[in-house]
């Protein structure tokens, strides 16, 4: 376990400082910098702006500098956000990513997990064949549709919710619904394949075959090891939706930081690229991390190796 | 066991969701504010020296106050920092004299010395202020931005010494002045005073390596480029470290003549420059502010002091930054909002729900895609004008490459352009169809116009320059950075050249860095490009086309042009002045290295019950004019002129 725990650690060690050197490259290598502007900015300007950000410097200066600041975690200052630092911006606006990624990821697994197994359960049955229906319309409708069509029922047409913005209950119910949405169907479908699957195994007989009630065969017994495969769906996806969504975020006019992983590209904001992009790849690393943890609980033929 | 921690991965769970909603709602209720408005992008900085655009124009005018504030309605300036002016005959010299109540938001007074510092600290080159150019107007300002690549020898210089790295990074060193006596390149070499200044000009040229021999009163000093950090080591034997070499302060055409007075010298009799004083970047920060908590933590609501008719509560990154009226500010009694809140809403759809649904009092663009709607609406709205402001959509033509550089080519493509479909079809809100660069509406202007749609002489053209119905004529691309409409524009506009000429166009999309970057490097064959008027003169368009300007990516220039437009900055007759642009105009209009297509329009919703607010050629609405009349039984002049 503790040889599995270090490995790992060292491979997040490797996979960081790869993805550091890539992001480093593909800044420099795609057309247009920082300091590009509409009018052409005074030489001694420039050479300033360059000085602040060690662009004067050469290429190998800049990458071992970038480099031993990032493993001090100091991420440097923004280039297009003046008044903060690249670690201020994240720290301001990843919680608030990620509590509305939680709220959505509650709403996902809940409403994901509850549709899967009535789908599992009444195989076959109209019911089964509707929820199936939603599932795909939920993972095959992109997420501003769902929102632009939630505006206009609850917004507009009915008058429950906000139109946009951040800090009631009431302005987070539609954001986290349709980040949620999505990820919902596919929880409910791989939720429903992989309950279906352990319903048809042995030990589900034997269960049944003794007495157990259907209520508890599927919910202790099966939904447990159906939960293998949802679980590691959910690993990646937890990073995911916890880094925001710049879709949801910008309908909603939600100041979290899923914007910034294309907008900082968008306006060669170089710094706070890396910045988001060492973080996505740190959550997605830690995420997976996890998941492989919690099969050796959820499973106990699984050993960490 | 397993089943434990299953129970226990539930609670962790629950607990996690339960911290989640918490801090989501965390914030206190606020009580809401007297007036919101959708600002746009989140603004890169509250610092007036370092920024530029709209949404920084707005917030920041909320915040300080320049010498001259512009009226709300037709932006003439009117005295606010400055109490009175006088203008000396040749234009040359504008005298200040300061009003005596203008307070900073600490209550210390505003003074000349405020003034002096901040302009020295706006032009400062490791300020890095993006607009310095808009202080070039000012005697010798344009060399002292340069810093050392703006010296000559035998000039008056000062040298900036390093300091601690820990030291507060807004403090200046320790100054040595003197004569710049000589310099000495990488090599050690002294160059040669012929050289010099070519050499120093150069971009390329590292001024790191060079030497700068000062001479102080018999005294030589050999000064040589460091950062501060760099500085703690020992510089080689005989040199000593420096931040920058400038231009002598002394030199730059702005004097403090007594404690209230200040007297500004110009490069040239600038008929705008009353205007350009009202333009946020030449306004005064707080010297001890910025000194005492450094950049830019100085700019933090908690810390920061202005002497504009706002502060600045709160700001939240992307979300709002709550304004609250300035009660030291002179002229307090005309503020009638209280408080407002300053939206930073990136989406302008997002923005329209927020006003529809009476979150925002005044949203700046209307999304196009709702905006015919909008207009269509029966009875009409009354909070809806678009007006036309300093704003064109224009085609550059690279006239290095073959065919653009054939006058008749590009005669032939703007003859064949039917601008009112383009207005009409694509665009919504009743923008203009334009035959100038200039937009109409500056006073004293009329823009000379080119020729209006004939696709006959457009042929005509077209088959003299030696491409008769189109044949032989290469296959061209419109450049435009990714927008719906610009690739709607660059769709239309080739099936009208097709249509009218028999060529073949195509469109050729990359988004704004890219785009930037291909102008740049006149990467193109033809080019949207759009440009808002930075001051309410034709100057502002027209010196773009001036050869070898930094904007003019078309390649075109000649030297009539040129020598207009510098007559016309050397010229104090303001109607002569504005006689010999519109000359400059009319050439290219004829020569059309440039293309108008149409003239935006403004895109505010305003909510009916505000008043003090009025269209105008820069699109600019000072919050210190704002009212609200909610009874609205006064008229509303927004509304005024409305189609």
């Amino acid at each position: 376990m503790i040889a599995f725990c270090l490995r790992r650690l060292a491979w997040l060690a490797i996979t960081m400082w790869a993805v550091f050197t890539f992001t480093f490259v593909m800044v420099r290598v795609v057309p247009g910098g920082p300091f590009d502007r509409e009018r052409p900015l005074a030489p001694e300007i420039r050479r300033n702006f360059e000085r602040q950000y060690r662009l004067d410097r050469s290429y190998l200066e800049q990458y071992w500098g970038q480099l031993t600041d990032a493993l001090r975690g100091d991420l440097g200052r923004c280039m297009r956000i003046g008044d903060y630092s690249v670690r201020e911006v994240i720290a301001l606006g990843l919680p608030i990513s990620a509590s509305l990624g939680l709220l959505a990821l509650a709403f996902a697994v809940v409403a994901g997990l509850a549709v899967g197994v009535l789908s599992a359960v009444f195989r076959g049955s109209p019911l089964d064949i509707l929820l199936r229906l939603a599932a795909t319309i939920g993972i095959a409708v992109p997420n501003f549709v769902v929102a632009g069509v939630c505006i206009v029922l609850f917004v507009f047409l009915i008058p429950l919710f906000p139109a946009a913005g951040w800090g009631t209950l009431r302005q987070l119910a539609l954001p986290a619904f349709c980040l949620g949405a999505p990820y919902a169907a596919y929880v409910a479908r791989i939720a429903r394949t992989s309950l279906l699957d352990v319903l048809g195994q042995d030990f589900i007989r034997t269960a049944r075959a003794k007495g157990v009630s259907q209520r508890r065969v599927v919910f202790v017994h099966a939904l447990r090891g159906a939960l293998l495969p949802v679980v590691s769906f959910l690993g990646p996806a937890v990073a995911g939706i916890v880094t925001g969504s710049l879709v949801v975020e910008q309908i909603f006019a939600i100041p979290g930081i899923g914007v910034y992983f294309v907008s900082a590209a968008f306006l060669r904001d170089w710094t706070l690229s890396m910045g988001v992009v060492l973080l996505y790849t740190f959550l997605l690393y830690s995420m997976n991390f996890l998941v492989d943890v919690s099969y050796a609980w959820l499973d106990p033929r699984v050993q960490l190796s | 066991m397993a089943y434990r921690q299953t129970g226990w991965g539930w609670w962790l769970a629950a607990g996690a969701l339960g911290a989640a909603v918490l801090f989501a709602v965390r914030t206190t209720r606020l009580p809401p504010a007297d007036f919101t408005f959708v600002n746009g992008t989140e603004v890169k900085s509250l610092d007036p020296a370092i920024v530029t655009g709209q949404p920084e124009n707005r917030l920041i005018n909320a915040l300080f106050e320049g010498l001259v504030r512009w009226g709300p309605e037709t932006l003439e300036p009117l005295p606010a920092a400055a109490a009175s002016w006088e203008v000396s005959a040749d234009r040359l010299r504008y005298r200040f004299q300061l009003r005596p109540d203008a307070r900073w938001s600490d209550g210390t007074p505003v003074t000349a010395a405020d003034f002096l510092y901040s302009f020295r600290r706006f032009l400062d080159p490791r300020t890095a202020a993006e607009y310095a150019y808009q202080g070039w107007y000012v005697r010798n300002a344009r060399r002292y931005s340069a810093g050392a690549r703006g010296l000559r020898p035998g000039d008056r210089v000062e040298v900036e010494l390093n300091r601690d790295p820990d030291d507060v990074n807004t403090l200046r060193g320790d100054m040595v002045r003197g004569v710049l006596a000589e310099v000495q390149d990488a090599a050690g070499r002294v160059v040669p005073a012929d050289e010099w200044a070519a050499a120093l000009a150069a971009p390329q040229t590292p001024l790191e390596s060079w030497t700068f021999v000062v001479d102080r009163g018999g005294q030589r000093g050999r000064y040589r480029y460091a950062d501060d950090a760099q500085a703690v080591a020992a510089p080689p034997a005989g040199v000593a470290w420096c931040r920058q070499v400038l231009l002598d302060f002394d030199e730059v055409g702005l004097k403090q003549l007594a404690d209230d007075q200040l007297e500004f010298e110009l490069e040239n009799p600038t008929g705008y420059f009353l205007q350009l004083l009202g333009f946020y970047p030449l306004f005064p920060v707080n010297r001890r502010c910025v000194e005492t908590h450094g950049a830019p933590q100085w700019t933090y609501p908690e810390h920061i002091v202005c002497n504009g008719p706002y502060v600045p509560q709160f700001r939240r990154l992307r979300d709002r930054t709550r304004l609250a009226k300035n009660d030291r500010y002179w002229d307090r009694d005309r503020v009638a909002l209280r408080t407002i809140d300053v939206l930073a809403v990136e989406s302008s759809t997002t923005a329209l729900n927020l006003y529809l649904t009476d979150q925002a009092d005044w949203i700046h663009e209307a999304p196009a895609t709702a905006l015919r709607a909008l207009l269509d609406q029966q009875p009409p709205r009354d909070d809806l004008n678009p007006s036309t402001f300093l704003n064109t959509y224009f085609f550059l033509f690279n006239t290095r490459r073959p065919p653009l550089n054939d006058v008749r080519v590009r005669r032939a493509l703007s003859l064949a352009l039917d601008r009112s479909e383009i207005a009409e079809r694509i665009l919504a809100a009743g923008e203009q169809p334009a035959f100038s660069l200039t937009p109409p509406g500056i006073p004293g202007y009329d823009p000379p116009r080119c020729a209006a749609e004939d696709p006959a002489e457009a042929r005509r053209l077209l088959a003299e320059a030696g491409y008769p119905e189109g044949r032989g004529f290469p296959a061209l691309s419109i450049l435009y950075n990714t927008h719906e409409a610009h690739r709607a524009i660059a769709e239309l506009v080739r099936k009208q050249w097709q249509r009218g000429l028999g060529i073949v166009v195509k469109g050729r999309n990359e988004e704004w860095a890219s785009y930037l970057s291909s102008q740049r490097q006149s990467n193109f064959d033809i080019c949207r490009k759009g440009w808002i008027g930075d001051y309410a003169d034709p100057n502002t368009f027209l010196d773009m086309y001036v050869t070898g300007g930094e904007q003019n990516n078309t390649g075109w220039g000649t030297p009539a042009y040129d020598g207009l437009i510098a007559a016309a900055a050397r010229e104090s007759d303001p109607q002569r002045r504005l006689a010999l642009l519109a000359d400059a105009e009319r050439m290219l209009m004829d020569e059309l290295p440039i293309v108008p297509v149409y003239f935006y329009v403004s895109k505010n919703l305003v909510k009916p019950h505000v008043r003090g607010f009025f269209n105008n050629i820069q699109d600019y609405h000072p919050l210190w004019a704002l009212s609200l009349d909610r009874t609205r039984q006064s008229p509303n002049p927004f509304l005024r002129g409305r189609r």
